[in-house]
């Protein structure tokens, strides 16, 4: 007999969601600082992104050591169309050793980049809520296969950007399968909104698949609060 | 064939494999100085940089690419002799894109000199690649990742060529991201990248750039509508038409250089070639 009833997707959704609140909450603790510096920077008429590397980097560098969550990397992502010099920039810093992101088209030239379809942009504007994006191959920062936390930055009613970082998917599965393990005997596999598997405690169910519809079936599932990400027990 | 790695091990005793030769092959110094240089030959033949461009200088290009002076140096000077990049000396000095660094222009000297047979061979790389990942990501992707892309598609804009490839080589690139796979992603964009000069050649034709159009959509259509099995097949009519055309290009480009060359071999003094006075 194996405990997968509601009460182990619940605990065990618990579980992922408490992971995902720590780094979170590091984020959110920055953003109003950011706001404040990003209105002053304004208000002195020079609202560059050299100006917004320099007003981001303490607490992007600060992100990394304010949760105990894998951090990879960390920044801010200004809104479009805010900054004086540039359509857009990244003010991301990334890596064992923090570099900051240079991208291609940055460095030689300001050519834009569109992030304004990707969904760690997209969705915290849009609901002004925190948001768990992805996984997803991050081809722009990590190179690698990703989940970005984002929050959304705003003045009033003025959205400035999202304050981020990145897990990479391995890391997170180094640290909450153990967990997810010995919380319940049978197999847990964390599915975010598209239906794709985050990680699983199955060995027979890959990271990426999707799980969706009909395969969903007979299994016990609960949400992670606040973050839209669901948890289901069971093979 | 004499290999000295090979050739050392005794016969009939387990050589080296393969893959191990390949560990013990020299790294060299120049990897550094080629990544610079084919960052901003991307930005020059993708139109990001235009004819007459100043680059930023040795100093700050080192700084932001986090490289050494001496690296950028080196990479400034294989752009000189592929003719991409002129320096002037003196006031109002530094390195501008060269006028001739036209990319369309570039991309037909370059197919001109290809051979078929390379042509080809790059082909079935990027389409083995590009293959695996579509059936990968027609079973991986939410129907609303594809809808979105059909949604940047529609925006194709065909009065700006540079943005149309632009936005073509994302869309490439994004359906690899669908695999979920990182590795497969990282190689997508290695081979967009370098076959995206000869796309942009083949998109200043119209007719293909509705063809080119029709084939793509159709293909983001079959994971849009949730129909994974036809993705493989739409991807190929793509792949198929694209070969077809790039090839005849090339065909048509190489006959017009080579007639170019001909009368002009015979009275052309060789001997003063640098090869010949070694």
């Amino acid at each position: 007999m194996t405990r997968s009833d509601t009460g182990t997707a619940t605990r065990t959704a618990e579980l992922v969601g408490a992971y995902f609140a720590d780094p979170l909450e590091a984020l959110r603790s920055t953003t109003s600082a950011v706001a404040e510096a990003i209105e002053a920077a304004r208000r002195s008429g020079d609202y560059t992104s050299a100006r917004l590397d320099a007003l981001a980097e303490p607490h992007a560098l600060a992100t990394f050591e304010a949760t105990v969550a894998p951090v990879y990397g960390a920044g801010f992502i200004a809104a479009l169309n805010t900054l004086s010099d540039a359509p857009s920039h990244l003010a991301w810093w990334q890596g064992p050793q923090r570099k900051q992101l240079q991208l291609a088209g940055q460095s030689v030239n300001k050519e834009r980049i569109d992030y304004s379809e990707l969904e760690w942009y997209r969705m915290p504007m849009l609901t002004r809520q925190p948001h768990v994006a992805g996984p997803y191959v991050d081809y722009l920062c990590s190179d690698e296969y990703t989940i970005t936390l984002a929050v959304p930055v705003f003045i009033g009613e003025e959205f400035l950007g999202v304050a981020g970082l990145d897990l990479l998917v391995e890391e997170v599965e180094r640290d909450l399968s153990p967990l997810l393990a010995e919380a319940s005997d049978a197999p847990v596999t964390i599915v975010n909104g598209a239906g794709r598997v985050v990680l699983s405690t199955d060995l027979r169910r890959a990271t990426g698949d999707s799980l969706r519809g009909p395969a969903t079936a007979g299994l016990e599932r609960a949400t992670c609060g606040g973050i839209a990400l669901e948890v289901f027990v069971g093979s | 064939m004499i290999d000295p790695v090979s050739s050392a091990a005794a016969p009939g005793s387990a050589g080296p494999t393969r893959t191990q030769r390949a560990l013990f092959q020299p790294i060299g110094d120049e990897g550094r100085a080629t990544l610079v240089e084919r960052r901003i030959a991307e930005a020059i033949l993708g139109g990001v940089l235009r004819a007459g461009d100043r680059l930023p200088s040795e100093l700050e290009l080192g700084r932001t690419l986090g490289v050494a002076p001496v690296t950028v140096r080196e990479a400034l000077q294989s752009l000189r002799s592929r003719g991409l990049v002129v320096t002037r000396r003196g006031r109002g000095g530094g390195s501008f894109v060269a006028a001739t660094a036209d990319p369309i222009r570039y991309a037909e000297r370059a197919l001109a000199a290809t051979s078929r047979l390379a042509l080809r061979d790059m082909l079935v790389h990027y389409g083995t690649v590009t293959a695996g990942c579509i059936r990968l990501a027609a079973e991986r992707a939410d129907p609303r990742e594809a809808r979105q892309l059909a949604i940047r598609l529609k925006r194709a804009d065909a009065a700006d060529l540079a943005g149309w490839r632009h936005l073509f080589d994302d869309l490439q690139i994004e359906l690899a991201a669908l695999s979920q796979s990182a590795r497969l992603t990282r190689e997508q964009i290695r081979l967009q990248l370098e076959l995206s000069p000869y796309l942009a050649l083949l998109d200043t034709d119209p007719e293909w750039r509705s063809t080119s159009y029709q084939l793509m959509s159709a293909l983001i259509e079959t994971i849009a509508d949730d129909r994974p099995a036809d993705a493989p097949e739409a991807f190929e009519r793509m792949l198929d038409a694209t070969a077809q055309v790039l090839i005849e290009r090339q065909s048509v480009l190489s006959r017009s250089a080579r007639r170019a060359v001909e009368p002009a071999a015979g009275s052309s003094d060789v001997s003063s070639s640098p090869e010949e006075e070694r």
